[in-house]
């Protein structure tokens, strides 16, 4: 039996403990992707608990031999993403300048510091699919089959958005 | 596989500058290719600088997410009595049991509801011995019918 299989038995059989291990494992992870996806601390909140809500009550529907635990969950936290941005799209609003603004750099770097900020501006300017896509390759080290499983398409219709993420991320630097 | 400029260029693409990302069975002609090629360093170079402003991005500062999901998930977690008989009546986890249990338990609820009504409002109707009693009478009054013919 796979460490999944054991923690995902122990939740489905109540066990508050596995419970809490799983969200200490996935939390960080988790959170991340929809902040990055949304842009704002409260917006994540929601996300990160109704994620961890469903693995509570629905861990009886997932199967090993479709996706790991992280994966699940991740499409899960995707899927939420997803139907937030197409329900308000005008909720989307970056907290990155404010949750960064005392972040030290360094005085001779504020071309570098542009950079980042059109960067920003870039990741989230991108439709939702090529920015989810982008997010889980670039800062969450899933395969690309792992992202297609997530995104629920195929691999080949993956690797195309992420060429035409890539691309345009690069083009908007290069301006 | 013979590599072209257009497949290295999809393969930068779809899996970035990092030729650990690229595919196995393209890694080494991929290797040979940027090696020998100017224009497919330059390529790699610039996805590669693009790399490195992702990964300079900050990662997003969330302070106190966990305490706050780990609270939800004790309330969620820790069972009353109630909670208990609400598992034994909706089984979570058993997922034909479930698919079963649930739309029948459903299903007989309206029923309960109605048995339920019907019992504690009589909506006008007399119990059954005066019904009894009733029906005795009009037998009786069919008897003198008779007899009156």
């Amino acid at each position: 039996m796979t460490d999944d299989e054991a923690l995902m038995q122990a939740i489905v059989a109540g066990d508050s403990r596995a419970y809490e291990a799983a969200i200490r494992q996935h939390l960080k992870s988790i959170s991340h992707f929809a902040f990055r996806m949304l842009g704002n601390s409260k917006d994540t909140e929601d996300i990160a608990q109704e994620t961890f809500l469903r693995l509570w009550t629905h861990a009886g529907t997932w199967q090993r031999e479709k996706a790991s635990v992280s994966t699940w969950l991740h499409r899960i936290a995707h899927n939420l993403c997803i139907d937030y941005l197409r329900k308000d799209k005008s909720a989307l609003s970056s907290e990155y300048e404010d949750e960064h603004a005392g972040t030290d750099r360094p005085a001779d770097a504020p071309e570098k510091a542009e950079q980042l900020q059109a960067l920003q501006q870039a990741l989230e300017a991108l439709p939702e699919r090529q920015r989810s896509a982008m997010v889980l390759s670039h800062y969450h080290g899933f395969s690309n089959k792992e992202i297609a499983t997530i995104m629920d398409i195929s691999v080949d219709a993956l690797e195309s958005i992420l060429a035409r993420a890539r691309r345009s991320l690069k083009a908007q630097l290069k301006h | 596989m013979n590599m072209t400029p257009e497949r290295f260029a999809q393969l930068v693409e779809t899996h970035g500058s990092q030729p650990a990302r690229w595919p196995a069975q393209e890694r080494q002609a991929a290797e040979a290719w940027q090696r020998d090629n100017p224009a497919a360093q330059a390529l790699c170079h610039e996805y590669a600088r693009l790399e490195a402003l992702l990964d300079a991005l900050p990662a997003p500062v969330l302070p106190g997410l966990e305490q706050r999901v780990l609270q939800r998930a004790a309330s969620l977690a820790s069972d009353s009595l109630l909670d208990q008989a609400m598992d034994w009546l909706l089984p979570r986890g058993d997922r034909l049991l479930a698919w079963i249990w649930r739309p029948a338990l459903v299903a007989c609820l309206p029923l309960v509801c109605g048995i339920y009504m019907a019992n504690f409002f009589s909506f006008g109707i007399s119990g059954p011995e005066v019904a009894w009693e009733e029906e005795l009478a009009l037998l009786a009054l069919n008897d003198y019918a008779e007899i009156a013919e």
